[in-house]
């Protein structure tokens, strides 16, 4: 599935909510989150993690992972949390408003 | 903090130790996931290198590398390219810094943009000075300008005691806003205070930088010390800085002094400030912010029409006029703006043809580079980006060009500099290589890397790189490209054509010139001037004085004759007079004409041998009191009385109520300011009816008259030592400085950028056939095979070189035509519609073409056809 411009941002950053992860573990728990509908490849995945760490809304920094193998994880700021909140009520206007339009689809013929 | 994340990645260690950090990190997740499971890891990096935002910078270094290796493996492709450019870059520079000193260069003033000419102005004479009750009028009513000045140019003697031998300096008198309206603060000390204008307690003065340096090695004690200023004691109060040289183009004051003491400075009766019909003072004013130009002519179209109604007699019909500096420029010196304009014209065609020699070696690398472009483009490089490459190269050719053309400019410079007249106190034309020549350099560099690069690059990056690949760098676009550099090379010789016929008419005027034989005798001549007025003579005292040093000289060993005048013909000080020609009608709105003239003595005419046509020359019985009389020059004559005999006829003096002078006598038409000047009218009145305080003594000598030069000065010495003496020169002196001296170096100056101009266009011309010889190596060896003999193979590479010559002979001639007016507005008085030149210079070219081109074709000509077929 294509991704809107922008959204891949969305998505580190809501990913990263529920605590730091490191670049392989953000591409994976879109994965398992979208139910596999998201492959998002670790080749755009990661310079958009570069991206979102110079605007400074993530921080990175060297951790041990769950394998005692040491790995790079990346955190949530302050400034990140905002860019959330702002992009999930940007995003929540988009489909809603996408919705209204939408709506169900009537039979169609043929 | 963005640009501060952004700018770190312009330090090199920084993004290597970045590098490594990633590279680090994606091995450690390589580790956990797989190198498989992360895919292409080289893409993701340069991903992240482009969000650092600085890959174009990397490109372009890239760019310059590449450009240079290229570059390196053609050594006499580049040495021609930057030495064309130097020679084109170098003289438009040394004309620019020509046409700065005499026109362009900005007030030395803070944000000199600011500082506008306020002058009042009449229908007889749009430059007239301020009065002072004017100026104080103006500077107390105007709302447009947050400061106006006033000062006026003189020169003043100077010395440091009592004891010291005058020197006669430039001065200044100035209102004492002067240093603040410019912007400018002293370097040592202070400047005047707003109360040392007009009430001066104690007489203060400041000195220029270089007066502070020359004589007192810029010590800081100098202030609060003294300094005799026309006999007057005045204390040093400050020391302008290095950078302000004064308001005026030519002179550069070294003292400054308050208005308030132009009376006692002058000697005068009557305190000039007050006189409102005396107009001497130039006036700046800084325009307030938010006012315009036009607001502030219009603010002082008022005031200046309120000053009118109020004073008639003074201010009848006179305006106000707010120019800025380079509009007064170029209405005061109009035929300056025509002679930069013509050299500017010239230097411009120069590196127009220059652009082409090098577009035109840049075309010739096509075909060879045509592969390599070929190659790139087949593997996916944009063509934006190849003809970014090409741009880098031609802009590596032309920062070397610019900066050897500084160093030309420099040459230049050096001869222009020699341009002065010797005079004391010196006139300064300030030609110099300073950070706006060499900002100008750089941009003309620039400025024809773009002409010349874009076009090549584009034709290069054109290229259709299948069939370039296959046919192995002869594209299929190769007849267009010879065409295209047919052209550039017709076009350099239509422009060298008008380079050389400019220069042509120069040589002509030049040699007319050189014939011409000086009007007035200049062998056997010594001149002084001397300025009694300056120790305080009264007018009766300084006439006692000039009697008895005329009888002391004519008494002296050596001397043959000598004689007075206000002014010797082409010294650098010509004096004006105001007349009303009797029976003359102006035309509407004018009352008066102001002509050159100058007051001499009785034996003046016959001294100088100035031939009087008609008429008698003074005598000693003109004298004060007695019948008032005059003598004009013949086109004094033709101008206001056309067709009448001038004999009899009266001169009113100053205004048509002033006092007349009967014309007793028409003088021969000389050459007065320049000797390339058109004829002019002249007024000679005599000496003692119009007594002057400074006038020029003219000493004939029985031997060399030079070697007068010391008993002169001591026959004033003997007078008065305070007296001061200057300008004491052979007049063969003058004459040669201001005639031969400076038109030689103009010619000198025109001739070498002919001469550029013709090295430029001969050098493309060979380029073009030698690269179409070697591309007809095989053709031409089938035709030797088949029987062509070797003049068959030199006229046909001839053929293409006159054919050539020729049609940029025809371009150029029909240029020429187009540029004959400019022309004859850059040299007036040069013989412009010479014949001779016009049939000369394209023969000259033709031939240098034919010679031009005989190197190539001797050399095909001598071809072996069996090697040249067989390198096939």
């Amino acid at each position: 599935m294509d991704l809107l411009q922008g959204t891949l941002d969305m998505l580190i950053l809501r990913t990263l909510l529920a605590g730091s992860l490191h670049g392989y573990g953000i591409a994976k728990t879109i994965r398992s989150t979208s139910n596999e509908a998201l492959d998002i490849e670790f080749g755009s995945l990661y310079p958009a993690l570069k991206r979102l760490e110079a605007k400074g809304w993530i921080v990175s920094g060297w951790e041990t992972s769950e394998h005692n193998r040491r790995a790079k994880f990346y955190k949530l700021t302050a400034a990140g949390r905002k860019q959330l909140l702002r992009e999930h009520s940007k995003w929540a206007d988009f489909v809603s408003a996408v919705g209204r339009i939408m709506g169900t689809l009537p039979e169609v013929k043929g | 903090m963005r640009i501060w994340n952004r700018l770190k990645y312009l330090w090199p260690a920084w993004r290597r130790q970045e590098e490594r950090e990633i590279h680090e990190e994606l091995r450690s997740l390589a580790a956990i996931a797989g190198t498989k499971e992360l895919g292409n890891l080289t893409l993701a990096m340069e991903d992240v290198r482009a969000t650092w935002g600085w890959t174009w910078l990397d490109s372009i270094f890239a760019d310059i590398g590449y450009s240079l290796r290229a570059l390196r493996s053609q050594p006499a492709f580049v040495a021609v390219a930057v030495l064309s450019l130097a020679l084109a870059v170098g003289a438009n520079s040394a004309i620019f810094s020509l046409s700065d000193a005499l026109l362009l260069r900005p007030l030395p003033v803070k944000n000199p943009a600011d500082v506008f000419d306020v002058s009042s102005t009449t229908p007889d004479n749009p430059f007239e000075g301020m009065s002072f009750p004017d100026y104080r009028d103006l500077r107390d009513k105007s709302r447009s300008f947050s400061g106006l000045t006033a000062y006026r140019l003189t020169s003043l003697a100077v010395a440091a005691n009592p004891a010291a031998p005058a020197q006669i300096r430039f001065a200044n008198l100035v209102s004492d806003n002067f240093f603040p309206v410019a912007g400018v603060t002293p370097s040592a000390g202070r400047a005047f205070l707003p109360d040392e204008t007009t009430a001066p307690a104690q007489p203060v003065a400041m000195v220029s930088y270089d007066f502070w340096q020359q004589n007192y090695a810029g010590d800081h004690s100098v202030i609060g010390s003294s300094l005799r200023l026309n006999g007057i004691v005045f204390t040093i109060i400050g020391v302008a800085p290095p950078s302000f040289t004064g308001l005026e183009r030519f002179v550069r004051p070294s003292i400054f002094v308050p208005l308030g003491m132009a009376q006692r400075l002058g000697g005068e009766r009557a305190d000039p400030l007050e006189d409102r019909g005396r107009h001497d003072l130039i006036v700046k004013g800084r325009l307030s912010a938010g006012t315009s130009q036009e607001s502030a002519q219009a603010e002082l179209a008022t005031i200046g029409a309120a000053l009118e109604r109020e004073y008639v007699k003074t201010n009848r019909n006179r305006h106000m006029a707010v120019r800025t500096e380079l509009q007064r420029r170029i209405q005061q010196t109009p035929q300056l703006v025509a002679l930069i304009k013509m050299l500017m014209g010239l230097v411009a065609l120069i590196l127009i043809i220059a652009c082409s020699n090098v577009a035109n070696l840049l075309l010739a690398r096509a075909p060879t580079r045509s592969r390599e472009i070929a190659i790139r483009l087949s593997i996916g490089a944009r063509r934006s980006r190849v003809v970014r490459q090409l741009m880098t190269e031609s802009l590596i050719l032309a920062i070397p060009g610019g900066v050897a053309g500084l160093v030309v400019a420099y040459g230049g410079i050096l001869l222009l500099q020699t341009l002065s007249v010797p005079s004391d106190p010196p006139n300064v034309l300030g030609v110099e290589l300073d950070w706006r020549v060499v900002q100008f350099s750089l941009l003309a560099a620039l400025g024809s890397c773009i002409f010349f690069g874009l076009v090549p690059a584009w034709q290069t990056a054109r290229t259709d790189f299948v069939s370039a690949l296959k046919a192995g760098g002869d594209g299929a676009s190769g007849r267009w490209r010879t065409f295209g550099r047919d052209v550039l090379v017709a076009g350099q010789i239509a422009l060298a054509i008008v380079v050389l016929i400019a220069a042509g008419m120069f040589l002509a005027g030049f040699r007319n010139m050189l014939v011409m034989p000086p009007e007035f005798r200049t062998d056997h001549l010594i001149s002084l001037d001397t300025a009694p007025a300056v120790v305080h003579y009264s007018p009766e005292q300084t006439m006692a004085f000039y009697r008895r040093l005329v009888d002391r000289v004519r008494t002296m060993a050596g001397v043959a004759g000598v004689a007075m005048t206000q002014s010797l013909p082409l010294s650098p000080s010509q004096t004006a007079v105001s007349v009303v020609p009797e029976g003359y009608q102006f035309p509407k709105g004018r009352e008066k004409a102001i002509e050159l003239g100058a007051v001499v003595d009785a034996l003046y005419f016959s001294t100088l041998n100035v031939e009087i046509k008609r008429g008698r020359a003074f005598t000693d019985d003109d004298r004060a009191g007695s019948h008032r009389v005059a003598i004009v020059n013949q086109q004094f004559a033709k101008t206001y009385w056309p067709g009448q005999d001038p004999i009899g006829k009266r001169i009113r003096m100053d205004s048509a109520n002033g006092p007349a002078a009967e014309v007793v006598g028409v003088a021969k038409t000389g050459h007065y300011l320049a000797v390339n000047e058109t004829p002019a009218p002249f007024v000679y009145l005599p000496y003692d009816q119009n007594p002057r305080s400074r006038m020029t003594l003219i000493v004939q000598s029985i031997g060399d008259a030079s070697a007068l030069a010391r008993p002169l000065r001591d026959a004033v010495r003997s007078i008065d030592g305070n007296v001061p003496v200057f300008n004491l020169r052979p007049v063969a002196t003058l004459y040669e400085s201001r005639v031969t001296d400076t038109w030689l170096q103009l010619f000198q100056m025109v001739g070498t950028i002919g001469f550029i101009g013709l090295a430029l266009a001969t050098t493309g011309l060979y380029g073009l056939v030698a690269y179409t010889v070697s591309r007809r190596v095989k053709e031409f060896g089938i035709r030797v095979a088949v029987g062509a003999s070797n003049r068959d193979i030199v006229w046909l590479v001839e053929r293409r070189g006159l054919v050539l010559a020729g049609v940029g002979i025809a371009i150029g001639a029909v240029l020429t035509a187009a540029a004959a007016p400019l022309l004859a507005a850059g040299f007036p008085g040069l013989g412009v519609s010479s014949p001779t030149v016009y049939a000369l210079v394209p023969l000259a070219l033709l031939m240098v073409s034919a010679v031009t081109s005989y190197v190539p074709a001797r050399r095909a000509a001598g071809l072996d056809p069996l090697r040249a077929l067989r390198n096939e």
